[in-house]
């Protein structure tokens, strides 16, 4: 084993990347713009407003009552009450989008109350029928006598972790960090190993006194230290929030999601590193099977889409199917991303078990794939 | 390593590769013994390139022997002592011809950097150090080529088709300094299949279907043959006719 040959395999790849202005963008613009768009929508969706079409028998107090509840309520979107003569009208409001909800109120006293949406937006509904159905216990009291004395009870919502008006961005920023990092090295290396093995300067490789095991650790260490500076750059901007004034006519903006982490970055970092290292050999061992640019591709529905669902980026892994469970615990995503919810959201350090089990985990899944990418180069001596 | 009985810096006793159905070596004996330069001719198919892979360590013999400077092939030290070029050059298209090179002298070894700017000299990329190799001519990537192979100074040298797509001027240079690397001791064994660059070597090794046909000088070989041409020659120890049918049908 030779560093001098390692580094010489690395700075290769480094002087490679230097003159490709587009895979210098991909690896360090694209997933800055990603999180940036995510960031967007996520903290700056208006949520709609909400128009309630209610039926209810002549002289019906509630809708009256709905209507002040909704005022006195402190809800994240606007609710307007309409009555409605009857229920045909009220449905055919909510199919032609002139309502959101339309509520059928049968009689007051503990008769069925019907509640019809537009259907086609199941988790919007959700949230809007359980604002609903606060905002209908709150005006059902102001309807009832004063003087049995029952005011709706008021939550005050805490959290052990980030705060209360924590949003998804918080608990997924994290965790794209490592996600992205994995995503672009395996196609990048993938598609450079296959380079050198259709273009025929592996072969040529190995006509020199280089290991095959030098070549897989230079890939590491080449393609690792753009997977670093792509990480440094991914916290970096997940964790700051840079707040520029107005100048002129350019409005006042933020850079930087401003995501709060608890937890240390040189921890994160080292999470996210393990992980694009076994990126890097997986995407070394898998060029074995393509012959073209295009089938390294092709494995990205393979690889890269089943961690994004199964990794528990998006669902919690114990909430998987039981039959999926299995196949999230040997995804490496599955650990990078309880690695740096932990560290980030958690604030957990080395100490932490769980920790230990992931950092564990990624540099076995790394030096496993090293391995066996090395293995991948045929050849006649070692 | 264990000094050759023979004196020979490359040689090959009873050499076989078979892939599948193709006998692409098929019992092949030579010694080049060092100092020289040795023609490798023969068509298209006919086994030169799988010869060269096997006596440069780059494949392993089915049967038989393949030793380099007394070393038993395929081994890993010996590839820093073996200069191989590939008929299809190996570059790094986005790399600089300063940087292909530097990549390759960095993996035979530490190289000086007097030695980076005579292989460059020699191909008279001097000028072109910093052009990515996707810029180059076919005829300059053939050159950058070389310089690789040459650039830590190896004692034998594989050269496959190494002057294809070069023009003749450079032609004339590349095999003058062929010359001179022999004339220091190196050991050079040159793939073609091009006959007039035969003359310039010292031996001639023909070779058809993985067999060699004859082994000398060219003078020797075109006076065996009775005949003046290289080519006729070829066909003679091949055992056909002027028009390449085998002779024993021919009226």
């Amino acid at each position: 084993m030779s560093a001098s040959r390692i580094l010489a395999v690395a700075r290769r790849i480094a002087q490679g990347f230097r003159r490709d202005e587009r895979t210098l963008g991909l690896v360090f613009v694209v997933p800055i713009v990603i999180t940036l768009l995510l960031g967007w929508v996520i903290r700056d969706s208006e949520a709609g407003d909400v128009r309630i079409a209610v039926v209810a028998a002549e002289g019906s107090p509630i809708a009256d009552a709905l209507r002040t509840a909704a005022e006195d309520a402190d809800l994240a979107f606007e609710v307007t009450v309409d009555d409605v003569a009857d229920e045909a009208e009220a449905r055919d409001r909510v199919r032609d989008g002139e309502a959101e909800v339309a509520i059928i109120v049968a009689g007051l006293r503990g008769g069925p109350i019907t509640v019809v949406t537009e259907g086609t937006d199941p988790s919007g509904d959700a949230a809007r029928i359980g604002a609903l159905q606060a905002l209908m216990v709150r005006a059902v009291t102001t309807l009832l006598p004063p003087e049995l004395g029952i005011a709706v009870p008021e939550f005050e919502h805490e959290t052990v972790f980030l705060s209360a008006d924590a949003d998804s961005l918080d608990v997924l920023a994290p965790v794209f960090l490592g996600y992205f990092a994995y995503f672009f090295v395996f196609i990048l290396t993938g598609i450079s190993f296959l380079r050198e093995r259709v273009g025929g300067t592996l072969e040529r490789l190995l006509a020199t006194p280089v290991t095959r095991g030098e070549i897989v650790l230079g890939y590491g260490l080449g393609f690792g230290f753009f997977a670093t500076l792509q990480v440094l750059v991914l916290i970096g901007f997940t964790l700051i929030a840079l707040e520029v004034p107005a100048i002129g006519p350019i409005p006042a903006f933020t850079i930087g999601l401003g995501v709060s982490s608890i937890g240390s970055p040189a921890l994160l970092f080292l999470l996210a590193v393990l992980l694009a290292l076994g990126a890097v050999n997986l995407g070394i061992f898998l060029s074995t099977f393509a012959r073209t640019e295009l089938q390294v591709i092709q494995f990205i529905p393979v690889v890269i889409v089943p961690q994004g669902l199964l990794g528990g980026i998006f669902w919690p892994i114990d909430r998987l199917p039981d039959i999926l469970q299995p196949v999230a615990q040997v995804l490496p995503v599955t650990y990078a991303v309880d690695g740096l919810r932990e560290v980030m959201l958690r604030g957990a350090d080395l100490s932490s078990p769980s920790v230990q089990l992931d950092l564990a985990v990624l540099a076995g899944i790394a030096l496993f794939f090293v391995a066996l990418a090395s293995r991948t180069i045929k050849r006649e001596v070692a | 390593m264990h000094p050759s009985g023979s004196g020979a810096a490359v040689e090959a006793v009873d050499l076989h590769k078979v892939f599948g159905p193709i006998h692409a070596v098929d019992g092949i004996d030579l010694a080049l013994r060092p100092g020289r330069i040795y023609g490798l001719l023969g068509p298209n198919g006919s086994g030169k390139t799988t010869l060269i892979r096997l006596l440069a360590g780059l494949a392993r013999p089915t049967a038989g022997e393949a030793r380099v400077l007394g070393t038993r092939m395929p081994s890993r030290p010996m590839l820093a002592r073996i200069g191989y070029m590939p008929q299809a050059e190996a570059l790094y298209p986005e790399l600089s011809v300063a940087e292909n090179l530097g990549f390759f002298a960095r993996l035979e070894g530490t190289v000086s950097r007097a030695a980076m700017d005579r292989a460059l000299e020699l191909v008279e990329l001097g000028e072109r150090r910093a052009t990515p190799a996707m810029h180059l001519s076919g005829g300059m990537r053939r050159r950058l080529s070389l310089a690789c192979t040459l650039v830590h100074e190896p004692p034998v040298l594989f050269l496959d088709e190494p002057t294809v797509g070069v023009d003749p001027a450079l032609r004339v240079q590349f095999w003058s300094h062929f010359r001179r690397l022999a004339g220091a001791g190196t050991t050079i064994l040159v793939a073609s299949h091009v006959m007039d660059e035969a003359d310039r070597c010292d031996e001639l090794v023909f070779v058809r279907s993985g067999k060699v046909i004859a082994q000398g000088t060219s003078a020797e070989l075109r006076s065996g043959a009775g005949t003046t041409d290289l080519e006729a020659a070829f066909l003679h120890y091949a055992g056909l006719d002027a028009e390449g049918r085998p002779l024993e049908t021919a009226p």
